[in-house]
């Protein structure tokens, strides 16, 4: 990766600016244009350009990035072994798995012929590095899907060169996609990260090696980062020349660059959609579903009464809220569960749904001893959606007689918010994109984890993820969540809104997203199916 | 002279602490940390915890503020706890490009302001005059951003003149591509730093030709351009060049939400993303930066005016 810093150019700019001459400024300029320093890697070729809203800066590594522009970045230059999607599994690294009788190990087969980017070959070593390191590093995004202290941790060993053991401490129905952490383990190349002590700050992540489809070719900050095909990827040469990811933090700026087609690719809300010249502009917009479920959530600790939280519950029309927040019915999906509609297990007709009942509502105030409480809901008041979403709940509420008292907080300070037990807000306005096995949404219910936002300690909902996590009969799995979906339900704690769909903007040279295939979190499947034409 | 600017330097390095110290103690007095803003719903309370330690944040705030204050004495600005990038890095890149877009701006915005200026207020309540505070007055009540916007809009997108984002297109560092991108963002701030120092120089021509020596001059039958130049122009070029040496703060942090809009690679993205995060060691550095920024610009401009007026000079030396 390299850094332009044009300093000489700079300073000669300044210097002529200084005499405020337009004139030498041009002269100046147009020596300065003939200088190397601005001339940037133009290696010509197809160029696909992504606006994305902040700066990954130069040390993304696999073990501690977690942000989305930073993983995206990992998911350019470096690979996993496989994924898990919701049509399945992707492989990458690794070409299939077979599974011990007692479901404790499996063993993964990995792709031969993989070579780094500086010519030396992947092996199992690398693979059985990446995980050690990051079950070792307790700020590594993975750790906890690896490492569960007391209980013993996953045990990783290399076969031979092409073959790597994993070995569970206990049976996981999520096994696999355990191994993928909450957002994929990128394997990295042991002979460059050996004696790496310092993940986040070191000479080496400003020159990555990895086995991904491209390489960074130059990161300017906060301006872009600019990524190059690599011809020796192991599934084929990507199809484009160039990824450019173009950092542009203004949504109003993000929405004029697409239509002057200074961008190829941006991230929409649905009201920015209907402002935009669509058709005008030879724009296409494909909505996709990140799993993302949209939810407010009472603190238990703060309204113990069940019956209280319920009758809020029964104020809502859910369908309403959803259009004033979303917009376009398009866009979104009514979630009844805690689980996004699109998991194999999301079962409404297993729920109570809480569809709007005044009387209800009222006759639960009653049987509550309260007629006219005050709720302090905390929301993103940054965020469109949470804050068109609660001004209609608000609405509704006030039809049964309960006050919302609204606060829109900075988006850390809401976060903070919900993991804080005695917090001043009775409600938080949430959302989580969790993975593909139910399991991996325990973390927000069971009663001992920091990220229950209810606060609420249900022997019932820790007993039943218990159950499912251990479970390896699918039949038997989807019985044990259909009670849990219920029982999250029956708790009237939580409250699932919608699940909204990314909105993702592209131009008229852009092709092949269907075969890149949208996913959470990293838009892309596969950037290196992605065509452009000019 | 140069005693004064050494005593007045010594001065400044307390008031420099003083500064550190409320802007250390008001980012740790708010509700949330950079770590909040880290955080999402997949990262377990260990991972957490971890983070949060590693950073020093389980430490008491006057233990991290010394360790802060111990890094900064040795020259070192520390990390981006969200980014993760070293802050030295990231300045010496961002600041260099605010300087580019800045500097010629504030100094185009700064003659264009004394002509027009001198022009209005000599022809106080004449058609010119009207014309020019007209234009100030409408000018000064334009938001940056707004004005950015509309640019953006008339000659980014209808009529497709020019690019909108960043500071070059990527493969082409052109001097034609640079300058394109220039053009925009520029004269968003010459127009953002014209009107206030425009009614400053129309005000103070005006208080200097109602002023005794001017009447004299007139007395004596001087001509009109004679009193201008000789004798009101350097009256009303004291305080102005006063103003100059106030305005070094601007280059770093003049351009905050102009940079933001047209993604502009300087200090301002960087300086927002920073305080939406609460990522102290960048708030803190940039701030620093700009309080010595100011603390020199105030040293400057007496310099200035001691240097334009021989009375203060002989005043500062006593």
């Amino acid at each position: 990766m390299t850094t332009n810093q044009s300093s000489l150019s700079r300073r000669s700019f300044v210097k002529a600016a200084g005499a405020t001459a337009a004139a030498a400024l041009l002269a100046d300029l147009g020596i300065s244009a003939s200088d190397a320093r601005f001339a940037l890697a133009a290696d010509g070729g197809s160029t696909f350009t992504y606006a994305i809203a902040g700066d990954p800066g130069s040390n993304v590594n696999p073990v501690t990035t977690n942000d989305r522009f930073g993983l995206m970045t990992l998911k350019l230059v470096f690979s996993q072994l496989f994924t898990v999607r919701s049509d399945g599994y992707h492989w990458y690294l690794a070409d299939s798995y077979e599974e011990s009788e007692d479901h404790l190990e499996f063993t993964l087969h990995l792709h031969e012929g993989v070579k780094w980017t500086d010519g030396e070959p992947f092996t199992a070593d690398d693979v059985v590095f990446t995980y050690q390191t990051i079950e070792s590093n307790e700020d590594a995004d993975a750790y906890s899907s690896l490492n569960y202290g007391d209980d013993g941790k996953v045990e990783v060993e290399a076969i031979d060169d092409l073959t790597v053991k994993f070995t569970f401490p206990f049976v996981n129905a999520a096994a696999l996609e355990k191994l993928q952490g909450p957002d994929g383990v990128f394997i990295m190349p042991k002979h460059i990260y050996e004696g790496v002590s310092d993940f986040e700050n070191n000479d080496v992540n400003a020159n990555p090696v990895g086995c991904g489809a491209f390489t960074i070719a130059e990161y300017q900050v906060g301006s872009y980062l600019q990524f190059a095909a690599n011809p020796d990827y192991f599934k084929g040469a990507p199809s484009v020349d160039n990824v450019v990811f173009q950092i542009i933090t203004n949504e109003s700026t993000g929405m004029q660059a697409i239509q002057t087609g200074e961008v190829d690719a941006w991230i929409a809300t649905s009201e920015q959609v209907s402002q935009m010249d669509i058709q005008g502009n030879g724009l296409t917009v494909t909505p996709y579903s990140e799993n993302r479920v949209a939810y407010i959530t009472f603190n238990a600790q703060r309204v113990t009464d069940a019956s209280l939280r319920k009758a809020l519950f029964y104020s809502f029309d859910k369908k309403a809220i959803a259009d004033a927040a979303v917009g376009n019915e398009d866009y979104y999906d009514l979630e009844y569960t805690f689980l996004p509609t699109t998991s194999e297990f999301y079962n409404p007709d297993a729920v109570e749904k809480y569809e709007r009942d005044l009387d209800k509502a009222k006759q639960l105030l009653s049987e509550a001893g309260q007629t006219n409480p005050t709720f302090v809901v905390a929301y993103n008041g940054s965020d469109s959606l949470q804050t068109n979403a609660c001004l209609l709940m608000q609405e509704q509420a006030a039809e049964a007689g309960i006050t919302l008292d609204l606060r829109g907080l900075e988006s850390a300070a809401l976060s903070k918010a919900q993991r804080d037990a005695s917090s001043e807000y009775d409600i938080t306005f949430g959302g989580y994109i969790m993975g593909i096995d139910p399991d991996t949404y325990s973390s927000q219910f069971t009663g001992s984890s920091g990220n229950n936002y209810s606060h609420l300690d249900d022997a019932t909902i820790d007993d039943l993820f218990e159950q499912g996590r251990v479970e390896t009969d699918n039949a038997k799995r989807h019985d044990i969540y259909d009670q849990l979906q219920a029982a999250i339900q029956d708790a009237g704690a939580f409250y699932p809104l919608y699940s909204n769909d990314r909105l993702l903007v592209t131009g008229r040279r852009v092709g092949g997203i269907e075969d890149a295939t949208l996913i959470p979190i990293y838009t892309f499947e596969d950037y290196d199916k992605l065509t452009v034409t000019d | 002279m140069a005693k004064y600017i050494a005593r007045r330097l010594l001065i400044a390095i307390p008031l420099l602490l003083v500064i550190t110290i409320i802007v250390f103690l008001l980012i740790h007095a708010a509700p949330y940390d950079a770590i909040d803003a880290m955080t999402n719903p997949k990262m377990s309370q260990e991972t957490i915890d971890a983070i949060r330690a590693r950073y020093g944040y389980d430490k008491p705030v006057w233990v991290q503020y010394f360790a802060w204050l111990g890094g900064i004495l040795q020259g070192n600005f520390g990390y981006s706890i969200v980014s993760k990038t070293s802050i030295s890095e990231q300045l010496a890149v961002r600041i260099p490009n605010t300087i580019l877009l800045v500097l010629p701006s504030y100094l185009v915005a700064y003659v264009l302001a004394i002509v027009l200026g001198l022009v209005a207020g000599s022809h106080r309540g004449g058609k010119a005059d009207h014309v020019i505070d007209g234009i100030a007055s409408v000018l000064i009540a334009v938001p940056s951003f707004w004005l950015a916007m509309l640019l953006i809009f008339v000659f980014g997108y209808l009529l497709r003149w020019l690019p909108i984002v960043g500071m070059q297109t990527v493969g082409d560092g052109s001097f034609v591509d640079v300058l394109r991108h220039y053009i925009l963002p520029f004269v968003t701030l010459t127009i953002a730093f014209l009107p206030d120092n425009l009614r400053y120089v129309r005000s103070s021509t005006i208080t200097q030709i109602t002023q005794d020596y001017v009447v004299v001059q007139q007395a004596f039958g001087a001509k009109r351009s004679e009193i201008m130049f000789r004798h009101v122009c350097r009256n009303v070029l004291g305080p102005i060049l006063t103003r100059l040496g106030m305005a070094l703060p601007m280059l770093v942090t003049g351009a905050i939400i102009t940079e933001t809009i047209f993604s502009w690679p300087g200090v301002g993205p960087y300086f927002m993303t920073a305080i939406k995060g609460m990522d102290y060691p960048v708030i803190m550095s940039i701030l620093i930066l700009s309080s010595a920024l100011v603390i020199l610009g105030n040293l400057l401009a007496d310099v200035l005016n001691a240097l334009a007026d021989p009375r203060i000079r002989q005043g500062v030396i006593a």
